[in-house]
Formats: structure tokens, sequence, C-alpha cells
């Protein structure tokens, strides 16, 4: 079997070119390797060698996302590479979401395996987990060799389509997909020592963990519908065309507010979404499908709600954080409730 | 006084059995529906006395589902609502399996629900 | 209290048509006496017998129940009490044990039955009974039997072929003697006054038919959540009343070797302070979930408890009793770890229990039992094969033209066992 072909991207400190101060560089392909990428083609032998290097600078790549992604996804296509490698990033922040953000759209665009690394408490492991492998490793340089060793065998597996087991054998940070395997241990046995650490408030790891809960008391229902006002608001970008106010693809730093009087439905004419989290073109079609102003209007008509208020709150949801939600919340609900608005659905993509 | 109660039900077995002496509401329709149908009595207020997961045959699998409500309603009460909610969510991670289920198994799968409902009949009713 | 364990070890079983024996660590039985025996019920019409050993391209379906053979051979009660022995308190004296071998039961209740086991190939793997030397009881009922009496009818029938093959270990001299002691209340905290309480809460299924379980002859959905001695449930105070959802219904056998209280007995007087072993139930009826649980907190903290394990048993609404035992125990500031088992779909991707609570932050799982498995032919098959494809798990046409069957690992006896008695798990 021929070797398979890698292609590493890195930044300006990995690359040995500097810190902060060379933040800014702009992306560069190298035919070879720099010292994380020894480490891996060492680890490798070979099964498999990194032929090229990407670097880029943090701050670059952080402030011209659209337009770095697309210089580094082109040089990656450059090399004809049968696997993408990212990092690893370990704790660093900017390097982590650049490097979970190429991944990704590398996995997407040109559909070759990909495979990065950082500690995961780096924001960009909980931005890509579910969308690419991300081995765990530790928050700082010193444990290269550590990720080395876990990302070489896994990237082998991922090139060759080999099947991935859990992410406890093969080291990657969980990503939500529930994998079998067989422990050396019964369950039982396992219990017991969970238990003894819990109880010595040693460190232990649950096999499941719970899901994350923020939960809300409803409010009780509408009894008589035929006479609310009901509002519409999403988190799904619906803005008036052209995006007046500016409302971030992602990070919403605002939310919108938007007068729908005579509005009968959301047309791809007037209409569209500033989200930049998912394929856009069904909601610029018909924005309906995001904001269902045209069935509230029927049911409107038939007398089925009382009305439908006539200003909708809109925000893009996309990695922005919990925080600013709440407190784009706090702000339009009291709006609504000045207005009379009894009852809203709330949609989400 | 006995708590009084609706069985909400989709098994003509559980109809057959119980028709005479308790309220039974039996349609004939899919099991979901039969979670959604007691989904909207909860959310009226009605309460929950049984779980609608009761029983290890899997949600789509066995084509019947009998559930216990109160017939008065009251007000809504969230960990009930939860459990019915849930209920649909995992009801709905099982493909329907046997489209063409032949006669016996039908009435097999009406045999387990209806002991199941039956368990919890008898515990309403301290029989 | 003090119980032993003769264990003697069988590493065969062979047919014979002279006297049923143990000898030499082999288990020799004439099918007709075990066939006459069965067939003292006049609601069974046939049986057959059958010998299934570890490694043999045998595969037994639909699975009912697995026992262990087994007799008491000093101090009071008997093997299976309120069914074939009387009530008296069973767990101490000595019981000697067939070790290695296991009657399991097979028999069509109701049209939709699971519970396989492959003794060689990849299914193999996921069930703990591969590894047994296993006498397959496979029995028919009169016709017209209803479905409640044939499922009386089998578990006793098993019951019964357990004991008589457990009668033929009574006058051998056991290869191993496993000796367990549970003092009391008082004299385990003098012993340990430093060690964390442990007690094990163990759910018990209890719905309905094909969904029971039995403590000394009393139907589990009728009994309020209770204290055991641990010892009783390893000398058979606990039985299954057979099952319909096999990955994670326990067969006789798990409660006779309850992997949880073995374990706690490892540890016990070296990390731990076992205490006690709670019982509790999993009926249909909310009610009884809300009043089952606030028992099990009551008497958890009644122990003095620092910590315990709740092991559950079956799919959906056992979820919910699991998460209110958890979230009213650790409420009385008594830590807790569960085991539970996953449906998370088959791609892994979908919410694995049907409730959750953040304090159920200390979870084994048994894993998840959507997985999708394909079981090559055996060359012999004890049972009902035709009924793998109506099988929980299985779905229609699931065999392919080479005999291969896809299937949920679910429809496997003992797969994602919630006790923690096989080695499966998830991430």
């Amino acid at each position: 079997m021929a070797k398979i072909k890698v292609v590493h991207y890195v930044n300006q400190f990995y690359a040995g070119i500097g810190g902060e101060e060379k933040a800014d560089i702009t992306p560069e392909l190298r035919v070879g390797t720099v010292p994380a990428g020894d480490a891996l083609n060492k680890a490798w032998g070979e099964e498999a060698e990194i032929t090229h290097t990407i670097i880029c600078g943090d701050s670059y790549f952080g402030e011209n996302m659209d337009k770095a992604s697309a210089e580094i996804m082109e040089m990656v296509k450059s090399t004809g590479a049968d696997m993408f490698i990212a990092g690893p990033a370990f704790n660093a922040g900017r390097y982590g979401v650049a490097c979970g953000t190429i991944a990704t759209n590398v996995k997407n665009t040109l559909g070759i395996p990909v495979l990065t690394g950082m500690y995961v408490e780096n924001p960009g492991a909980d931005m890509y987990k579910t969308q690419i492998y991300i081995v765990a490793t530790k928050d700082s340089g010193a444990g290269m060799r550590d990720a080395i060793k876990k990302m070489a065998p896994l990237a082998l597996k991922l090139a060759r389509g080999e099947k991935i087991e859990a992410s406890c054998v093969e080291g990657y940070i969980p990503n939500g997909v529930r994998v079998n395997l067989f422990e050396k241990e019964c369950g039982a046995a396992r219990a017991v020592k969970m238990l003894i650490a819990k109880l010595n408030d040693k460190p232990f790891v649950t096999e499941f963990p719970m899901p994350d809960f923020d939960r809300v008391e409803p409010n009780p229902a509408v009894l008589d519908m035929s006479k609310a006002t009901v509002a519409l608001c999403t988190s799904g970008g619906s803005v008036p065309k052209g995006n007046p106010d500016r409302i971030e693809s992602s990070s919403a730093s605002h939310y919108g507010e938007y007068d729908i009087t005579g509005v009968m439905s959301m047309d791809g004419d007037h209409w569209e979404t500033a989200h930049g989290g998912y394929d856009p073109v069904y909601v610029n079609e018909d924005g309906n499908r995001c904001l269902p102003v045209d069935v509230l209007r029927e049911m409107e008509a038939s007398g089925r709600i009382g009305k439908l208020h006539n200003k909708f709150y809109t925000t893009v949801g996309n990695g922005t954080a919990v925080l600013s939600s709440k407190a784009f919340a706090e702000e339009y609900a009291q709006k609504m409730i000045n207005d009379g608005v009894d009852c809203v659905i709330m949609t989400s993509t | 006084m006995a708590l009084e109660f609706i069985v909400i039900t989709n098994n003509p077995l559980v109809q057959e059995k119980f028709a005479d002496e308790l309220n039974v509401d039996y349609e004939d329709i899919p099991f979901r529906d039969v979670l959604c149908k007691v989904r909207d009595l909860i959310h009226k207020g009605h309460r929950l006395l049984t779980h609608p997961l009761s029983g290890s045959v899997k949600p789509h699998e066995t084509p019947y589902k009998s559930v216990l409500v109160t017939t008065k309603p009251s007000t809504m009460d969230l960990g009930e609502v939860s459990i019915i909610e849930n209920a649909i969510i995992t009801a709905d991670k099982f493909a329907e399996k046997f489209p063409n289920m032949p006669q016996s198994v039908k009435e097999d799968f009406q045999l387990i629900d209806c002991t199941l409902i039956t368990s919890g009949i008898d515990a309403v009713l301290r029989r | 209290m003090k119980l032993e364990l003769g264990n003697i070890i069988i590493n065969d079983i062979q047919f014979t048509n002279e006297g049923s024996k143990v000898e030499n660590g082999v288990l020799t039985v004439n099918p007709e006496q075990i066939k006459s025996l069965v067939l003292e019920d006049s609601n069974i019409e046939s049986c057959e017998v059958f010998i299934a050993r570890p490694g043999e391209s045998v595969r037994i379906t639909p699975v009912k129940d697995v026992i262990e053979p087994r007799v008491k051979v000093e101090g009071p009660g008997g093997i299976f009490p309120g069914w074939i022995a009387k009530v008296d308190t069973v767990g101490s004296g000595r019981t000697n044990v067939l070790k290695g071998a296991a009657v399991v039961t097979t028999g069509k209740i109701v049209g939709f039955q699971e519970g396989i086991i492959d003794m060689t190939g990849p299914g193999a793997d996921y069930t703990p009974f591969s590894k047994t030397y296993n006498l397959v009881v496979k029995m028919e009922p009169v016709e017209g039997l209803k479905q409640h009496d044939h499922e009386y009818a089998l578990r006793i029938a098993g019951f019964k072929v357990a004991c008589f093959l457990g009668e033929l270990g009574r006058a051998v001299t056991p290869d191993e003697i496993e000796t367990f002691e549970f003092d009391n209340l008082v004299e385990s905290a003098k012993k340990y006054p430093d060690l964390p309480r442990v007690a094990y809460v163990q759910m018990l299924q209890s719905q309905g038919l094909l969904h029971d379980t039995y403590v000394y002859g009393v139907d589990a959905k009728r009994t309020l959540t209770t204290i055991i001695n641990p010892l009783e449930t390893m000398d058979g105070a606990i039985v299954s009343g057979n099952c319909v959802s096999s990955c994670d219904k326990n067969p006789t056998y798990v409660h006779l070797n309850n992997k949880v209280i073995r374990e706690l007995f490892k540890a016990h007087g070296k990390t731990l302070n076992f205490v006690g072993h709670i019982i509790t139930n999993e009926n249909v009826y909310l009610a009884d979930k809300e009043r089952s649980s606030n028992w099990s907190a009551k008497l958890a903290e009644y122990l003095g408890c620092d910590g315990v394990i709740i092991s559950q048993e079956g799919f959906g609404n056992p979820d919910t009793d699991l998460i209110m035992n958890t979230k009213k125990i650790e409420a009385k500031g008594i830590k807790t770890v569960i085991i539970t088992d996953e449906y998370a779909g088959r791609d892994g991707k979908s919410q694995s229990l049907a409730d959750a609570d953040p304090s159920a932050n200390a979870v084994v799982t048994g894993g998840n039992a959507n997985q999708v498995i394909v079981l090559p032919p055996m060359e012999t098959v004890y049972g009902h094969l035709h009924f793998v494809d109506t099988i929980a798990g299985g779905s229609a046409n699931n065999i392919d033209a080479h005999g291969n069957i896809t299937v949920e690992i679910q429809a496997i006896t003992g797969a994602t066992n919630e006790t923690g008695f096989h080695n499966l798990s998830a991430r």
C-alpha cells in the first residue's frame, strides 16, 4: 500500500517563526515538516508521511476567517493530500478555534479525513468536537509526546477508513456518539471502584455524562388561543434583506426588532437569514421556513389565534454565548409584555 | 372514594376486558398517537397515573399502549410533562419493525400490554 | 450470618442412558430423567433436552431463563425458597454449586420471543452464558394453555431441573469453598468504624407477565422496599419470572451470582463497610414509584450509608425509578453510583435514557442496546429460530440468503445487564 500523504497545519509559534508579535503572518505552504510534524512522521514510520506544512498566524486567521480559510483550502487541495492534520493546539484558544475551523472545512469541502488535538477546555473543542475527531491533549506544549502518541494511530485509522472505537479507547474528546466497547472488568467492579473514588473525593469519570440541563418552568397554558396575541421570535437569524442592523453570522452581539405589520409571508425578496451556521439557501428562498408568518396569518384570519404581534425579535444562535442570549431575551421579553403579548413562539434552527 | 381515572388505550383486549367496569377511552390509533393523546391531557391538567413506557417491549415493536390518567383535570404537573415528553422522544428512536404482523403475534402484544396496565389498574384500585 | 458456597467446577456435560451424576468435573445427565421430571407438570406437553458447550456452533433461542444448579447441604432452608423449598430463611450454612454449568430454558410463551445465546462467533462475546456448559431444556405446552400458566410452568420446570442437577453434587467434595460473612449493623460498625458505610440498592423489575421478579415466592410488585441480607440473595431468595427483554432483564443465574454483591464483599473491610442490601421494585403505577423510591432513600439513611450502588433492570420506565432513587438518595447526602444501560439508537446519537438528572453524576453503563450486530448462522439451533425475526432488536426480513441474522444486541441474553454482570460498556 502506498504511503499515506498528509498535510499538516500549524500556527506561527509551532512553525518556529515567533510568538504573539508574529501572529499576523499570512498563510504559507511549505514543503516538509515542522518539529511536531517530524514527531508524527517518526511515529508513522513507513505508513504515512507529512509532505507539506501550512503555516498561518493566529491573529491573521481570527481576523480574516473567511479569506484565510479559503486560501488554506486551496493550499490543501494543491498538495493532493490523503489526510489533513491540524495542531495539536493544547490550550491555545485562537489556535484551537483555527484548527477546528479549518479541519471541519477540509472535511466538509474536500472530503478527506481530518484530525486535530487540543485540551478539553480549549474553546475550539466545544465548537467542533461533534463534527470532527479531536484528540484530548494536555493543556500545554509539554504534552506534545502524549498527544502524538494518540494522534498518530488514530490518524492512520481515519486515513484507512477503519472502524473508530470508543472515545476512551482512541483518546478523542467524547463527541456525543455512543460507541460500545468491552471493558476488562465487569460493570459491578467498575461501579464499586467509582463509588470508592466518589466517597473519598477522588476524581472519577462517569461512563455516561448526564445531558446538560437548563430547566425553565413553563407558564400555565393559554386557555383561549382565539383571544391571544402571539409573537414570533427566532434564533435562526431572520432579518430584512440586506441585514440592516448587521447581526453577526455567529457570536451575535445584539438582536433585531422588525415590524411585520401587513406582512403576510416572509418572501425571499424582502427577507433573508443572517445565520452562518446552517445552509441558508432554503430560508433565503422562503423565510417562513424559519419564521412561520404565513401560517400564523392564516390562523389569525381563521380566528384560531387572536392576532399576530406586529413585531418579531431575532438573533443568530450560532456560537452566541448563553449569557448574551439571556440578556437579549430579558430585554425584548419586557418589550413584549409592555405590548400585551400573551404568548410567544420561539423557533430555532 | 377511589381515584377516578380513564384508561387511554389502542389495545382492543383492554377495551374488551375493562369496558364494562371502567372508563376506557379506546381508539384504533398508532402507538405514538396514544402517547400524544396522553400528553395533551397532561397539558390540560389531567394527572398521569402510570408510566407511559411500561414494559420492556420496545415502542413500535409492540403496536399497543395503555396509560391511566385522572378523569378530572387539576394542575399540570411538570414532572409528568417531562415523563410523557421523554417517552415520546424515546419512542421516536425506535422504528416500526413489523408492519405485517401476524394476528397471533398481535394478540400476544395485546396480552402483554394488558397485563402491564392491569398491574397499574390493580394498584390504583388497591386490589 | 455465614454462607459457604462449595463450588464443584464443571468442565463438561455428557448424556448417559444410566443414572445422572457428577464425577471428576463432568456433569453426566440422563435426558430421560430430566424429561420425566419436567413432564410431571400436566401443562407441559413435550420436552427435549440438549447440551450446548462453549465454542460449539450452537444457538439457543428464545431463552427464557438461565439457572445455576445448586443444592443445600448444610443449614436451614433449601434452594429457591417459596418455589421448590419452603420459605425458611436462606443464606447460611453451605450450598454446593455446579460452577460452570447452567440450565437454559427455552419455549414459545408469546410470539415475539427474544433471547439469543450463541456459543461461538461474534455473538458469543455479548452473552455471559456462552462461557457456561448449558443444559438446554426446550418445553412445549399443552394446547390452549394460557400464557400466564405457560410462563409459570416453564419457570418452575427450570427450577426443578436445576435442583435435580444440583442434588447430584450433594455428596461431591467441592473444588473450592467460598465463605461470605455478613455481620449485623452493630457488629460491623464496631469492626470497621472508619470505613465508609455502603449499601446496595437493587431495583427489581415488576410490571406484569414476563416482566416480573419474585422474592421468597412473593411477586415483587406486591412488596414495599425492604432490606434483605445479601447472603439470602446469593442463596436463591430472588428469582426471575422469565423475560421478554433479555439483554437487561436478570435471569435467575444473575441473581444467584449478583456481581455487585460479590464486588462489595471483596471490598468489605478494606475500602468500605458493606452494611446492607435494599431491594425495591419498578412498578407501572407512578405513585408506587414515588413510594418505593422514598423507601429506598429512607432505608439507605436508616442504615447510616455514606454511599450506595443502585442497579436497574429493564428498559424505559425503570429509568424513572432509577432517577427517583438517585435524586432522593443523593438529597440525603448519600453518594450514589448507578448502573444502567443505554438505548442511544442504532447510530448512537440519540438520547440514551428516558429520564435524567444532574445528581446522577457517577454512571456505569452496560452499553448501547441498539448496537447492530450480524450473527452468522450456527450449525445447530436449539429452540425456535423463526422467532428471531420477530424479536426485540430484530426486524422483518433480517435474515439474509446466507443465514446471517442482523439484530440489535438487545436480543442477546445478558448483553447489557444492569447489575454490572457483563463487561460491555459504552462511551
